[in-house]
């Protein structure tokens, strides 16, 4: 208990540094909001209706008001209060929490899918490898590891827009029955089952690198697990290798990979932007992309303390996972 | 190995030959031609009617000088960055280990995102001095280097934080080595220790970080090239090679497609396998602990 309260205090000094780093990024450019959002309209406008504006914004205070400020906007429940401390989408001028807020659920789906299936994938497949290769069967091994470092080298949008055009050409049509653009039918109401049918194939595309780093490291983690004394001891106790192999190697390898999963949830949110891109789904990082295009500043602002928040939180969650695991884990 | 050296040295030499050959021109009566051995252009041409060979070429340079440049800045700045940390330590060090590990709970395409849209920003451009204009040959006709400057600036600042981390365990694994503290003991100047004993044994780490971030760095170029933020329409890259054959797909058009991709691929495990081999070789040397 101890340990996870420690952890959370350790967590909010970073979440202030990403917040500070991020807030000059965007204030370091010339120009206010209130300039970009109205552009050129500002020199019908009267200078006393600019100024009540300005003060709407918290424009008129010190800089370090003015951050302050813009933090109280991810607390405040009020939508008017918080759209005037973070500020308004410059596209729409919309509140920036409600444009961001209806973004999360599609891409923690998505994350969520490919983080299941690359470890499902990438443990079997490494434990595989590891058995292979203590078979003695060292060409099937290598063919693997050779294949495994294949495809962590490819980057994913190139598979993703090549699965695509594979799946929707005519043999691709009549061989697989998924859809494969968008996040819910034309014209229907979005539903649970409905995104997770759509989002299938984005996140097997997404997962593939992730599967074959922790295919690659759960080989590397067996293979050095598998010299210790007790798999010797289950050896002579006439256990069979798959067996000591899945019981009590994949046991002992379990931290270390649940520590990679804490580690992978940046690379695959960050992998996301791409796929979200390519498959045309309405999540996060989608609007991520749209809004660099746009310069629309006060998203970016918001999208970039709520990644590394989502980050942090998923690695304090690997921390106290950990902690369950191995209760030895004192400190 | 004579399989790993030919795909390592393959990019190279292929930037080499294109400071010899001309640019690829387009030319509408060849569009999409397929890749065949009889004809002159045997990889085929993309949807332009560029010959893929010489598009490959070209592209090799734009994809690894940004590697290569934003590698080296990376490693040079995240080893000066953690050394200091670890060397000042108390709380100068965790003030500026803070920063990075608040950085680096950011995902690096989120910062470079947004880094390469404040840095191509109109107004901020205005802002650049002008001998930094000038030396980028940008003038009112022309970008210049420009694209490139803002590219490698962008992957740098993303990738710089992992080798600070690096750096900074290793110098802090240096100070307690016994040949550390001997010189120590035997008086060594701050400047001899630096010079003579902390930078070489840093060196090999850094080495292999750079091969690491060589890869990272190509690989983000190419994103960065297919969402239309990278270089620029007037510098191929394999990115934007592979941006402009997404669309010539529905024309049937894979080659223009697989072959750029591939070739980032092979590059990427050429430069992973580079480091290997030299970290290994160190290691047969007794150079740095296994």
């Amino acid at each position: 208990m101890q340990m996870v309260l420690r952890r959370v205090l350790a967590a909010i000094p970073m979440l202030f540094l990403i917040s500070l780093v991020s807030f000059t990024l965007m204030r370091a450019l010339p120009g206010d909001p209130v300039d970009v959002m109205l552009g050129s309209a500002q020199k019908e406008l009267p200078t006393e209706d600019l100024k009540v504006l300005r003060e709407e914004f918290g424009l008129n205070q010190s800089p370090a008001r003015q951050y302050l400020f813009w933090l109280s906007g991810w607390v405040k429940a009020d939508n008017l209060a918080s759209a005037n401390a973070l500020g308004r989408s410059y596209r729409d001028g919309r509140p920036v929490k409600e444009v961001i807020v209806e973004r999360i659920p599609a891409t923690l789906t998505l994350v969520g899918i490919a983080l299941v299936l690359s470890f499902a994938l990438g443990l079997s497949v490494g434990i595989l490898a590891a058995f292979l290769s203590l078979q003695g069967n060292k060409r099937a091994d290598s063919a693997l590891t050779a294949v495994l470092l294949a495809i962590y080298s490819a980057p994913n949008f190139w598979l993703a827009f090549l699965a695509l055009a594979a799946l929707a050409s005519q043999a691709g049509l009549a061989l697989v029955k998924l859809p494969i653009l968008g996040l819910h039918p034309p014209g229907a109401q979005p539903t649970f089952g409905a995104e997770i049918e759509y989002l299938f194939l984005p996140a097997i595309i997404l997962s593939t690198r992730r599967m074959a780093k922790v295919a690659l490291y759960v080989r590397t983690l067996a293979l050095d697990e598998i010299g210790k004394e007790y798999v010797v001891a289950a050896l002579a106790k006439g256990l069979s290798l798959m067996s000591v192999i899945t019981n009590h190697v994949l046991k002992n390898c379990l931290i270390p990979v649940v520590n990679l999963a804490g580690l992978s949830l940046p690379a695959l949110i960050g992998g996301s932007v791409l796929i979200e891109t390519i498959f045309c789904v309405p999540g996060m990082g989608r609007l991520m992309v749209e809004s660099t295009f746009g310069r629309n500043y006060p998203v970016l602002m918001g999208l970039v303390m709520l990644y590394g928040t989502i980050v942090i939180l998923a690695n304090l969650l690997a921390d106290v996972l950990n902690k369950v695991i191995d209760p030895r884990l004192e400190n | 190995m004579a399989v790993l050296l030919t795909t390592a040295l393959t990019p190279i030499i292929l930037q080499l030959v294109g400071i010899v050959i001309e640019p690829p021109i387009s030319s509408l009566h060849e569009v999409n031609l397929p890749p065949s051995w009889q004809s002159e252009h045997f990889l085929g041409t993309d949807a332009l009617g560029h010959d893929l060979v010489k598009m490959i070429v070209f592209g090799a340079m734009g994809s690894l000088s940004v590697g290569l440049c934003s590698a080296f800045v990376a490693v040079v700045l995240g080893n000066i960055w953690g050394s200091t940390a670890a060397l000042a330590g108390g709380f100068v060090d965790s003030v500026m280990m803070r920063l990075v590990d608040a950085l680096l709970a950011v995902p690096s395409i989120i910062l470079l995102l947004t880094l390469s849209s404040i840095l191509s920003a109109p107004e901020l451009i205005e802002k650049f001095p002008t001998i930094l204009l000038s030396s980028l040959g940008v003038t009112a006709y022309t970008d210049g280097l420009m694209p490139y400057f803002i590219v490698i600036v962008a992957i740098t600042a993303t990738t710089w934080l992992e080798s600070a981390r690096v750096a900074r365990a290793r110098v802090l694994a240096i100070k307690e080595e016994d040949f550390f503290v001997a010189a120590r003991a035997l008086g060594s100047s701050f400047n001899q220790l630096l010079g003579k004993h902390l930078l070489p044994a840093l060196a090999t780490t850094a080495v292999v970080e750079a091969t690491l971030l060589v890869s990272d760095a190509i690989i983000m170029e190419s994103g960065l090239s297919f969402l239309g933020l990278g270089l620029g329409p007037s510098t191929p890259s394999w990115g934007s090679m592979l941006k402009d054959a997404q669309a010539c797909l529905i024309a049937g058009n894979w080659w223009a497609a697989v072959i750029p991709g591939l070739l980032i691929c092979f590059t990427v495990i050429a430069v992973h396998l580079l480091g290997e081999g030299f970290l290994a070789s160190k290691r047969a040397r007794g150079k740095i602990p296994a």
